[in-house]
C-alpha cells in the first residue's frame, strides 16, 4: 500500500435481525440481545427444525422504511441494502452533490435469487404476464446494486462483489483503493443478504448448519446459523475530510486479500489463508500483531472454521493473541453482508470502548488453547482493530480498522 | 498520488462460440448459429485439466479453467499474483438446477455440488486451488461493468507495483434460465435469426451467448507481451451529453484525434435502439475510421468486453483484421497501432478501451 | 425389496459412477473392497455429501451425522452391508 491518501470512514448504516438501525444494532449488542429464532417471514419446509437470524419484517415493511412502492420490483437483499445505505449517506451527512460524485460498491451473493425461487415457474414461461414480471432480471448480483444506484442518484462508478462470505469486506478494500489512487473522493461500500430457502437448502445440504444457537470458539460447536442484513459505510480521502473539517468516525488503516487455495468449500485445517490475510492488513498498515487490540473474528462456529481461523491467529499472534470474539450468534452468518456488518460493530466498539462478547462459548477448544472475549467489557481504549471474513472459494480476507 | 504503471498485456486464453481457443486460427473458420443462443466451442478439456478434478466440474467452469489455462501457458507465467474474474449472470445454468431440485423436491434430499459450483467466485476460487495460488483474489459479478471493475481493479495494483502479474478473467454463460426470464424485458430477439447476419435486422434484442476469456496483465513486458492496454473508462447510464462527453474526455486525456486510431471495435447488439446510439457517438468523431464489430460472432452477454479487449490485442499482436469482423470493406493499412473498443451493455454501460501495439525498444 | 449384498454392490457400484461422475477415472483394480477415501478412489468430503443424499434418496436411510458416514463409506462392501441391513424400503 502507498504512501498517498489515508482513508476514513465517515457515515455508517446497517439494517439486522437485531435492530433495523445503528442504534437499535448498539443496544442489543450491548445488552446481549440475539437475532436467532424461529422462521417466520421467510416461507420454508424448514421453518420447524431450522431456525435462523431473521429480520422481523415483511417486504412491505422494508419498502416503507426505505421509501420505494411496494411493487416496484425491488428484491427484500435490495431494500435492505437500500435502507443501510439511506442511513449511511445521512450518517456521513453528504449533500445530493456528493451523493452524485460517489462511488457505490456493494456486494452479495444471491441477489434476487429469493424472488426468483418464489416465482421459478411463472418466470420461466415466456408467455406468463403479471405482477412477477418485475423480477425477470433479478437473478443476477448486480442488479441490486444498480438498483440501489439508480435510486440515491449514484452513477460514477459502480461495481458488486461476489466472493462469498468475504463479500463486503473486499467491497471495502475497492472503495478504499479507488481512493487512493484518486479515482474517486467518496466511496460507498458494503454489501447486503436476504434469507432464501436457496441458500438455507444449499447450507443444509453441506451439513454445517447448527438447528441450536451457534457456539463459536467452543469445543462442542457444530455449525453456523444464518442471517440476513446490509451494511454500508462511507469511505472518504483524507483530503475531503480536511476539506469539510468533519470528523471521521474512523479510519480504514490498512487490508490483507489472500487466498487459501485449500478446498473449495472448506478451509485449511492449519489456517494458512487466514493468517496470510490477516498478516497483509498489518504489513499494509505497518503495524506489528502486538499493535492489535481486539479482532472481531469470522468465527461462524463450524467446527472447520474456528479451528482454522484460531490456528491462523496463533500463528500470527504467537502467545499474545488480543481479545477476540465472534459477533455471529448475534446476528447469524449473513454471507456477503457480514464484512462491512461486523466492520460497523468493531467502529461501534472503537467509539464506545467495548468489545463486544462472543455468546454461548464455554468450551475451550483443545487443539487452540485460547478463549474468546465472554462478557461485554467496557472502557476498553481501542486502538487498532482487526475484522476477519473468510468465504467459500478460499477466498480470505481482514480489515484493519483504527481510531481517530 | 499514484504513478500510472503501463498495463502489458502478455497472455491471453479464451474460449467462446468461434474457435478462438486455437491460436493457429484467427477468425478463419466461422461457426454459425440459428437459433439465438451461441454456445462455446470447446477443445478437450483433457490437455488442460486433470481427469481427478474434471468430475466435479460444470461445463462452464471447465471452460473457464481450461481459458485460465491456455493464458497462464501463453503467459509463461505459471504462478501470478493475484486472480481477478467478472461475471454477469454467474453460474446460472448451476444455480437453476440447484434450484429446480429444490423446489420439484420439497426442499428435501438435496446434494451440495449444483449449489457450491453455483457461487459467482466459484471459478477464481478453482484456478486459485489448481495451481495453489495464495495471492489477491476477487470476483466482481457487476453486470455490463463486472470485467471492467476488474481492470480497475488490476490497474490499480499494478500502479503500486507494476513488477507483479496479474490474471484476470471474464466468463458468462448463455443459460436457459436467463434466456426464458429476459426475452421479455427484449435481451433477445423473439424471432430466429442467423447470427452472421445480426446487423440486418431492424428489431429489438440481440442473441444470447457467452464465453470464457483470460488475460496476463502486468506493469512490465515480457518475452510474450501482445499489446499494450494503455487506458480505460467506463460510463454508466449517461444523460444527454454525458456520454458525448466522456468519449471526447478519454481522448483528450490520452491527446487522441480520430486520425490517431487506426481501427475501432464497435460493440454493437443488433439490437435497433441500442446501436443506435452507438453508431451515433462514433459516428461523431470517427466518421471514416476502419470498424469492425463482433458480436455476431459471440453473441450478448455481460463480460463481451472481454472478447473485444481478445479482438484487439490479437488484431495488434498478429497485425492482422479478419474480414468477419469488418464493417464494410476496407483495406488493411500497412500498420496497425492504435486501436479504440467502444463496447455497450443494453446502453447502460458503455467501456471504452485504448490498445497500443508493443514495440521491443532495445 | 430384498436384495443381497452381492447384488446391492452390482447396484451401488453404477449409481457411484454416475452421481459422483466417476467413468473415467477408476483406478486399475477397482473393486467393492477399495477403499473410497483417502488411498484408493480419494474421493473428499463433498463426496461424502453426495453419498449421504444417495442413502437417503435410493434406500431410504438418513444418516444424521456425516461422522457415522466415515464408518459406512469405507469401501463399496460396507456401503452395502449397511443398506442391507438399515435400508427402510
Amino acid at each position: 500500500m502507498s504512501m498517498s491518501q489515508r482513508v476514513f470512514i465517515t457515515g455508517l448504516g446497517i439494517i439486522t435481525s437485531i435492530g433495523k438501525n445503528a442504534d437499535e444494532n448498539l443496544q442489543s449488542l450491548v445488552t446481549g440481545k440475539y437475532g436467532f429464532g424461529s422462521l417466520e417471514v421467510l416461507e420454508t419446509v424448514h421453518r420447524d427444525s431450522l431456525s435462523a437470524c431473521e429480520i422481523k419484517l415483511e417486504d412491505r415493511a422494508l419498502s416503507e422504511q426505505a421509501g420505494v412502492p411496494l411493487h416496484e420490483g425491488f428484491t427484500r437483499t435490495s431494500l435492505l441494502g437500500l435502507i443501510s445505505l439511506q442511513e449511511a449517506i445521512q450518517s456521513a451527512g453528504l449533500s445530493p452533490a456528493e451523493v452524485r460524485t460517489s462511488g457505490l460498491i456493494s456486494a452479495t451473493t444471491t441477489g434476487g435469487i429469493r424472488e426468483y425461487e418464489t416465482h421459478y415457474y411463472e418466470l420461466m414461461d415466456p408467455k406468463l404476464r403479471g405482477d412477477f414480471v418485475r423480477f425477470t432480471d433479478t437473478a443476477t448480483s448486480g442488479e441490486h446494486c444498480e438498483r440501489m444506484a439508480d435510486h440515491v442518484g449514484i452513477k460514477k462508478y459502480l461495481g458488486t462483489i461476489s466472493t462469498a462470505c468475504s463479500s463486503s469486506a473486499n467491497s471495502l478494500m475497492h472503495g478504499a483503493q479507488l481512493i487512493k489512487n484518486n479515482k474517486l473522493d467518496r466511496v460507498i461500500c458494503g454489501g447486503t443478504e436476504a434469507l432464501s430457502k436457496f441458500t438455507l437448502n444449499g447450507f443444509n445440504a453441506l451439513m454445517i448448519l447448527d438447528k441450536q444457537h451457534c457456539r463459536p470458539f467452543d469445543s462442542t460447536r457444530s455449525g453456523l446459523n444464518l442471517g440476513e442484513g446490509a451494511a454500508f459505510l462511507v469511505l472518504e480521502s483524507e483530503a475531503e475530510v480536511n476539506r469539510k473539517k468533519r470528523t471521521p468516525i474512523a479510519e480504514l488503516k490498512g487490508y490483507g486479500n489472500a487466498n487459501d487455495a485449500f478446498h473449495q468449500t472448506a478451509s485449511s485445517p492449519d489456517g494458512a489463508g487466514a493468517f496470510s490475510a490477516m498478516q497483509l492488513a498489518l504489513s499494509s498498515a505497518q503495524l506489528q500483531p502486538e499493535d492489535i487490540d481486539y479482532v472481531n473474528a469470522h468465527g461462524t462456529a463450524t467446527e472447520n472454521n474456528d479451528l482454522s481461523e484460531g490456528l491462523g491467529m496463533k500463528r500470527l499472534f504467537g502467545p499474545d493473541i488480543p481479545y477476540f470474539s465472534s459477533t455471529k450468534p448475534y446476528t447469524g452468518h449473513t454471507l456477503a453482508a457480514a464484512g462491512s456488518i461486523e466492520a460497523v460493530y468493531c467502529l461501534m466498539a472503537i467509539k464506545h470502548a467495548v468489545i463486544w462478547p462472543n455468546l454461548n462459548y464455554k468450551n475451550m477448544m483443545p487443539e487452540l488453547g485460547i478463549q474468546p472475549v465472554t462478557t461485554l467489557r467496557q472502557e476498553m481504549k481501542l486502538k487498532y482493530v482487526l475484522s476477519n471474513s473468510f468465504g467459500f472459494g478460499g477466498n480470505t480476507s481482514s480489515l484493519l480498522l483504527a481510531s481517530v | 498520488m499514484e504513478e500510472k504503471a503501463t498495463y502489458f498485456i502478455n497472455g491471453v486464453g479464451i474460449i467462446t462460440p468461434q474457435k478462438t481457443f486455437d491460436r493457429e486460427v484467427f477468425l478463419s473458420e466461422i461457426s454459425q448459429y440459428d437459433k439465438n443462443i451461441l454456445t462455446c466451442i470447446a477443445p478437450d478439456f483433457k490437455a488442460y485439466i486433470n481427469p481427478i478434478q474434471m468430475r466435479r466440474l460444470s461445463r462452464m467452469l471447465r471452460i473457464g479453467l481450461s481459458a485460465a489455462t491456455i493464458c497462464l501457458r501463453n503467459s509463461k507465467i505459471t504462478m501470478p499474483d493475484g486472480i481477478i474474474t467478472a461475471t454477469g449472470y454467474g453460474f446460472l445454468d448451476e444455480t437453476a438446477k440447484f434450484l429446480k431440485e429444490l423446489l420439484e423436491q420439497g426442499e428435501k434430499q438435496l446434494t451440495p455440488t449444483y449449489f457450491m459450483q453455483g457461487t459467482s467466485n466459484a471459478l477464481a476460487g478453482l484456478v486459485a486451488l489448481t495451481i495453489k495460488c495464495m495471492g489477491y483474489n476477487n470476483t466482481y459479478a457487476s453486470k455490463g461493468v463486472g470485467f471492467e471493475n476488474a481492470l480497475t481493479d488490476t490497474m490499480m495494483q499494478l500502479n503500486e507495483n507494476a513488477s507483479l502479474n496479474f490474471l484476470i478473467g471474464a466468463y458468462d454463460e448463455a443459460a436457459e434460465i436467463q434466456y426464458n426470464a429476459s426475452i421479455r424485458a427484449s435481451h433477445f430477439k423473439t424471432e430466429f435469426i442467423n447470427n452472421l447476419s445480426l446487423f440486418d435486422t431492424n428489431t429489438k434484442g440481440s442473441i444470447q451467448g457467452e464465453g470464457s476469456a483470460f488475460f496476463m496483465l502486468s506493469g512490465k513486458s515480457s518475452a510474450s507481451t501482445l499489446c499494450i492496454m494503455s487506458d480505460m473508462d467506463v460510463v454508466y447510464k449517461p444523460d444527454g451529453r454525458e456520454l458525448q462527453d466522456a468519449l471526447d474526455n478519454f481522448l483528450a486525456t490520452n491527446s487522441l484525434d480520430a486520425e490517431h486510431i487506426d481501427v475501432i471495435i464497435n460493440g454493437v447488439s443488433g439490437d435497433v435502439e441500442h446501436d443506435a446510439v452507438t453508431n451515433t457517438l462514433i459516428r461523431s468523431r470517427f466518421e471514416n475510421t476502419a470498424q469492425t464489430r463482433f458480436k455476431h460472432l459471440c453473441g450478448e452477454y455481460t463480460t463481451a468486453t472481454s472478447f473485444a479487449l481478445w479482438l484487439g490485442t490479437s488484431i495488434l499482436s498478429r497485425q492482422q483484421v479478419p474480414d468477419i469482423v469488418k464493417v464494410q470493406h476496407w483495406n488493411q493499412p500497412d500498420k496497425l497501432r492504435t486501436i479504440l473498443i467502444v463496447n455497450q451493455y443494453m446502453s447502460k454501460s458503455f467501456t471504452f478501451i485504448l490498445l497500443k501495439e508493443f514495440v521491443e525498444t532495445q | 425389496m430384498n436384495q443381497n449384498v452381492d447384488e446391492l454392490i452390482v447396484e451401488l457400484r453404477a449409481e457411484l459412477i454416475k452421481q459422483l461422475n466417476l467413468e473415467d477415472m477408476l483406478p486399475e483394480g477397482f473393486d467393492e473392497n477399495t477403499p473410497l477415501f483417502g488411498e484408493g478412489l480419494g474421493l473428499d468430503s463433498i463426496d461424502s455429501l453426495e453419498l449421504v443424499v444417495l442413502l437417503d434418496r435410493n434406500y431410504g436411510i438418513k444418516l444424521k451425522d456425516p461422522k457415522e458416514g466415515r464408518h459406512v463409506f469405507q469401501s463399496i462392501r460396507t456401503m452395502a452391508e449397511y443398506i442391507a441391513k438399515n435400508r427402510q424400503a
